[in-house]
């Protein structure tokens, strides 16, 4: 696994910025949250993928140190996730699919972010997407965890390139409550699933694509034929599949 | 180590360490000394919030899969010991002030009332409930969060619950959070802060992100009062801040204002 995080963590890991500019065309993004102002570490906005109108919203790392700090290093804060929102209501008021793009680390660990609410701005995207009346698709790109992944994540396809991971918390964070119960990092993804393959074999990555060859095409790919997937259905059925999807997921380990 | 004998009868309070005597910690378990109140497990709790003898248990979770985390299994097995109970999450039917409500409560003692596979689908078992009998929620909160050892099953029960909270608000039924020390971490994330009321216990401390995290990325010195439920009340994150005195009538205060609703 430390192979995959040096990957996914690389300054010339395909970004959201990358993803923007090759697939979607006309990419107007929204600013601020209009209540406490914008955060730039989430990028949230509406244009045309292969003529068909739709809301993305992507996280940025940065690659440069400046931009990585310009970014907060990916870690969105509350006005992003209350851009997220804006974004969403601006899909389902056209009926346009929603699209995002996971990279970012855990909580925003400041006493900002907790005075500005990040616990109920992140339960309200969850929400928000839960109950989505268009089609989502999510897409790691690299690294989510935590609620502020999940918030971005709740859809109804996941698709994640193989050195993406999904977790609760970070490998390093989870590494530390293990305290010598497993030596090498390596052994960390058969433990607990966190990564593109094993969370397939769970049951909750859709797509899994390849890290060799064009990987924007190769997502250019995925994306047109979910998208044609999910547009088949109702809206009662979208909110359906993605509800259940999760929850018959948690009730194989209890109900 | 304390200098005491090995009893149950002391115990020291986790606020300003003096040695209190079981009889002196009283009908509340709060410290006669500072005032501080003693963390509740589930039963304690729910003596203190329902009508005597009125709480039915809801059947329990059936636990079809165990994670194999190394070292969890012993883990788990300590903490049933210590606290008598199966898992950090007890739900049932109870009355309070002579009113009917589906009542769940998590509890600190118990791994501290992590959220995991099991414990989110009793708090989803709850909310159904509350949902069939057309009865109000109160979700009484203590938890450090997501527990690490379920892994990515632990963040998905986050987005279930909500999933399930959220037919509670179209079907017209009150859900309410009482968030008691601590209530931290992904739980704060989904159901705690999303009730149409939510009310802290005096003194609870309330937050997402870790102090320790916190301090470990900011150089600058904590507010005095960071992540207490006084400082959340203030920021305009909950309704009321209640003693625990009070939680009970307030509460059956609260519920009594429903027997004014129009029924169609
Ligand atoms: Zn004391």
């Amino acid at each position: 696994m430390s192979d995959a995080l040096k990957v996914i963590r690389s300054a010339d890991r395909i970004g959201t910025q990358q993803v923007i500019a090759q697939l979607i065309t006309n990419f107007f993004p929204l600013h601020g949250d209009r209540v406490s102002g914008d955060d730039p570490a989430l990028t949230v906005g509406t244009g045309l993928f292969h003529q068909r109108a739709v809301v993305v919203a992507g996280v940025n790392r940065g690659a440069t140190l400046e931009e990585r700090q310009r970014y907060h290093f990916g870690a969105v804060a509350p006005a992003g996730y209350r851009k997220f929102i804006r974004g969403l209501e601006l899909a389902e008021k056209f009926k346009r699919p929603v699209i995002t793009l996971i990279n970012m680390p855990g909580a925003d660990a400041s006493v900002a972010a907790e005075d500005d609410g990040q616990n109920l701005a992140i339960a309200d995207a969850i929400t928000k997407m839960n109950g989505l009346r268009v089609p989502n698709i999510a897409v790691f790109l690299g690294e989510g965890e935590s609620g502020g992944a999940l918030a971005l994540a709740t859809s109804n396809r996941l698709i994640m390139f193989t050195n993406s991971l999904y977790s609760v918390a970070s490998p390093e964070a989870i590494q530390t409550i293990l305290k010598g119960h497993v030596a090498a990092k390596q052994t960390l993804d058969h433990i607990l699933p966190m990564q593109a393959a094993a969370l397939k074999k769970l049951g909750l990555t859709d797509v899994v694509l390849p890290e060799t060859g064009d990987l924007v095409q190769s997502l250019d790919n995925a994306l047109q034929q979910q998208l044609a997937q999910l547009s088949k259905l109702s809206t009662a059925e979208l909110i359906e599949q993605r509800q259940n999807k999760y929850l018959e997921l948690v009730a194989q380990f209890a109900e | 180590m304390s200098h005491l004998p090995k009893s149950n009868l002391w115990q020291t309070c986790s606020a300003c360490k003096r040695h209190v005597h079981q009889g002196q910690w009283g009908e509340f378990n709060i410290c006669p000394y500072c005032g501080h109140y003693q963390r509740l497990n589930a039963d304690q709790r729910l003596v203190l919030l329902t009508d005597t003898k009125s709480f039915t248990a809801l059947p329990p979770v059936n636990i079809k899969q165990q994670r194999h985390f190394p070292g969890y299994t012993v883990k788990l097995q300590e903490a049933q010991e210590k606290t008598g109970e199966t898992e950090a999450f007890l739900a049932g039917t109870a009355a309070i002030k002579q009113q009917k409500v589906v009542i769940g409560v998590m509890d600190s003692q118990f791994m501290m009332g992590t959220l995991n596979t099991v414990v989110g689908a009793g708090i989803r078992q709850a909310i159904r409930t509350a949902l069939s009998q057309r009865l109000p929620l109160i979700l009484v909160i203590a938890s450090g969060g997501a527990r690490m050892q379920e892994g990515i099953l632990s963040l998905l029960q986050m987005n279930t619950i909500l999933a399930e909270l959220t037919k509670l608000n179209e079907a017209g039924i009150l859900t309410i959070s009482v968030l008691t020390d601590p209530t931290m971490g992904g739980v704060t994330a989904s159901f705690a802060l999303e009730s149409d009321f939510v009310f802290a216990e005096q003194g609870a401390t309330i937050g997402f992100a870790g102090k320790r995290v916190i301090q470990q990325t900011n150089s600058a010195a904590l507010p005095i009062d960071f992540q207490t439920a006084e400082r959340l009340y203030r920021q305009g994150f909950l309704d009321a801040v209640i003693k625990r005195e009070n939680l009970r009538t307030y509460l059956g205060r609260l519920l009594m204002i429903q027997a004014g609703d129009l029924n169609e």
